[in-house]
């Protein structure tokens, strides 16, 4: 009963026009509008190169240049520093020998020529590299053994280069984007969980009126139904994140097999939320598929599928939303396992995915275990 | 074997301020073809849900094959077919499949589902329609395809509200054939209808149903009987005086005349010969008349005289 209940189930998903559009075909497109938007910043990305840089060391600062040593970018140097004086320093930054003069002393300070990426990521590095040495200092007037954590210190301003925004901050918004598109498709799971009350509620539709009326109990065909609507929606997931990754070429870090996990785990989230939607209420689901569509692309806009520092400005507006925002909580899964090596974010995202989606099949359950009805 | 197959006893059920079902009592007999008539709004659909215990009531009892019905009574429900008034399919599935699926829903076993899909498939006479998904189907072949659906698992109760609405006259044939058959094959029969000459086609009884509640119930004859008339005659005739109407109206049996200046229109009650007797009247009184129709009583009579309304004004 289970089984034919499924088999039919994901039939009829396969075959309903809807679903693919908003499920395939309208996150294919936006992925492709996308990348085209973002095509020239990502270009530069990609094509990152070790920095030219002119270095003024008129203090012979041992600990500076162990630390240049140490920085580096997706596996390059992040600077090829030349050490030399003041006068051949500007000679070569006017002649586009180099990017910057860094000169050395109390602080580290900073000459460019002109605005760009590089110049940025220089900017950044100087600015982080004496924050850490003001700190280090800091630590050891006040009790001199501390001082020897001076150097690990240090080697941090290197970890932290790593992470730098390489773009202004682009990088980030850029893969923003795709990790909201990828929220956007799980919330859209919701068109397809909304399926699931209205085929099996008398009040909801006449094929719910007639498997009402039969030997199958009602929780076999909503949680054949639900099963059926996970394993689509989790294919749908799958196919979003290989077109983006293998066609589109974005990249999701070193732990794709993760990314697929919780790309699985948060199709579950919308197809759940769907599930809650339709049964609630008697209008039909051509309704409430509008409804569940306006929603999804509400809380994608909140969580930076249109505007890519929405999320910021939600989280310093009302702090607490980007923690209940399903799409935030998505996108952010993508993003800590980007950023972070550790797992406890992630670990956390997941866990929140995974608690949202019982708690809104729970209540869907509850709320259609209804058996007789006081008006069809 | 239990005999009594449904047992509607004193059924209530409101809508808000509106009562939909008021003290209803109906009992259906194996082998029996039901017919419930009404207007529409008259509650017919609101029985058939109660009935399937989609519909929570306020009042009442209802027994199918001798126990409680309730949403659980998987037992009873294995055995019931229904054919919902509004079509139930689904869009993404064809012919076949949807036959399968509904049919699986009631008949685990394969092989024997393989057979009852083959048979219904018959029995309804999609034979060439099977890869057609719904969209595809004529109205008639439409309905054919939810009859299908409902009757497949070869239950003992099939219920059927209002099979024929929106089909044209050959499906419609070919249904009420098939309700027959049906019957003939041993289920019992429960049909709504808002048309009398289907019902008094196929129906072994009747109950007619008017806000609610339940009017008149019978055989069609018993019905029939149930009114003072039993004859309306109509005769084409001008230039009757109130004199000559009055002689026609004294006759015996006559208990009502109508004139509209080139009709008169005579209810009888009982009688025979009334023709005859009317017709040497005016003969008498030297009228000459043209065409004389006569007519026997209908289900809209029942109707009318119980309710003083037509059951409807005309075919929709
Ligand atoms: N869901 C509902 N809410 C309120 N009134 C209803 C509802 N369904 C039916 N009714 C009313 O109940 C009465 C009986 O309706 P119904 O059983 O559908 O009649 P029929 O099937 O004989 O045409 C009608 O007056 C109808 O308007
Ligand atoms: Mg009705």
């Amino acid at each position: 009963m289970f089984l034919h209940n499924i088999k039919y189930e994901l039939l009829t998903a396969l075959r309903t026009k809807d679903l693919i559009f908003w499920l395939i075909l309208f996150p294919i497109l936006l992925g492709l509008f996308f990348k085209f938007a973002f095509d020239g910043i990502y270009e530069q990305v990609t094509q990152f190169s070790t920095i030219d840089t002119a270095v003024v060391d008129e203090t012979d600062d041992t600990a500076f240049r162990s630390v240049i040593e140490s920085v580096e970018t997706q596996g390059k140097p992040l600077l090829n520093v030349v050490y030399t004086d003041r006068e051949e320093a500007k000679k070569m930054l006017m002649d586009g020998d180099v990017k910057g003069i860094i000169y050395t002393g109390d602080e580290l300070s900073l000459s460019v020529a002109e605005n760009g990426i590089d110049q940025t990521t220089l900017k950044f590095f100087v600015e982080k590299y004496n924050l850490n040495s003001r700190i280090i200092k800091r630590t050891a007037e006040k009790d001199p053994a501390e001082a020897a954590k001076a150097a690990a210190v240090l080697s941090e301003t290197a970890d932290a280069v790593k992470e730098i925004p390489l773009t202004d901050g682009n990088t980030d918004n850029f893969i923003q984007y795709f990790y909201n598109l990828l929220a956007m498709v799980a919330l859209f799971g919701s068109t397809v969980g909304l399926h699931i009350s209205n085929v099996n509620q008398a009040n909801l539709s006449a094929i719910g009126a007639r498997k009402n009326c039969s030997p199958t109990p009602k929780s076999t065909g909503i949680s054949a139904a639900l099963m059926s609507s996970y394993i689509i929606e989790t294919l749908c997931m799958i196919l979003s994140v290989t077109y983006l990754r293998f066609v589109l070429g974005i990249d999701f870090g070193e732990r794709l097999h993760l990314v697929y996990l919780s790309a699985a785990v948060s199709g579950t989230v919308g197809v759940s939320l769907g599930f809650c939607l339709g049964s609630l209420g008697s209008l039909n689901e051509n309704a409430k598929t509008g409804i569940s569509i306006t929603l999804s692309l509400f809380l994608c806009f909140l969580s930076g599928l249109m505007v890519g520092n929405m999320k910021t400005i939600m989280a310093q507006k009302l702090p607490w939303f980007n923690k209940v925002n399903p799409a935030a909580v998505i996108s952010d899964s993508f993003y800590c396992l980007n950023m972070y090596s550790d797992y406890e974010r992630f670990t956390e995202k997941i866990i929140t995915m995974l608690v949202m989606s019982a708690a809104l099949a729970l209540l869907g359950f509850f709320m259609t275990r209804r058996k007789k009805y006081a008006s069809l | 074997m239990e005999n009594t197959v449904v047992k509607i006893e004193n059924l209530v059920k409101r809508y808000g301020d509106l009562i939909a079902l008021d003290h209803l009592d109906l009992e259906i007999k194996r082998g029996e073809v039901l017919g419930l008539l009404g207007p529409n709004g008259s509650g017919k659909t609101t029985t058939i849900n109660c009935l399937l215990s989609l519909l929570a009531f306020n009042k009442g009892r209802i027994e199918i094959f001798g126990k409680e019905m309730s949403p659980v009574a998987y037992d009873i429900k294995k055995n019931i077919g229904i054919i919902m008034q509004n079509v139930a399919v689904f869009d993404e599935l064809t012919v076949y499949e949807n036959i399968d699926y509904f049919c699986g829903l009631y008949i685990t076993d394969k092989a024997k589902r393989k057979q009852y899909v083959e048979e219904a498939i018959h029995f309804t006479g999609l034979e060439e329609f099977l890869k057609f998904y719904p969209k595809k189907l004529s109205g008639g072949l439409l309905r054919r395809l939810n009859i299908a659906c409902g009757i497949a698992h070869k239950p003992e109760l099939i219920i059927l509200d209002e099979p024929t609405v929106a089909v044209d006259p050959q499906s419609r044939n070919k249904i009420l054939e098939g309700i027959q058959q049906l019957n003939r094959d041993g289920a019992t029969i429960i049909y709504t209808s808002h048309y009398m000459e289907e019902v008094e086609q196929i129906c072994t009884r009747i109950a007619i149903m008017d806000k609610g509640r339940k009017i008149a119930e019978g055989t069609k004859d018993e019905l029939k009987r149930m009114i003072k008339n039993t004859e309306t005659i109509t005769i084409e005739v001008i230039g009757l005086s109130d004199a000559d109407r009055s002689v026609v109206a004294g006759l015996p049996h006559v208990y009502d005349t109508a004139y509209d200046g080139s009709k008169l229109t005579i209810y009888c009650s009982g009688g025979k010969h009334n023709l005859i007797r009317i017709l040497g009247v005016l003969q008498e009184r030297e009228l000459s008349f043209g065409r004389v129709y006569t007519e026997l009583p209908t289900l809209n009579d029942v109707f009318l005289e119980i309710t003083g309304k037509a059951l409807r004004d005309k075919e929709e």
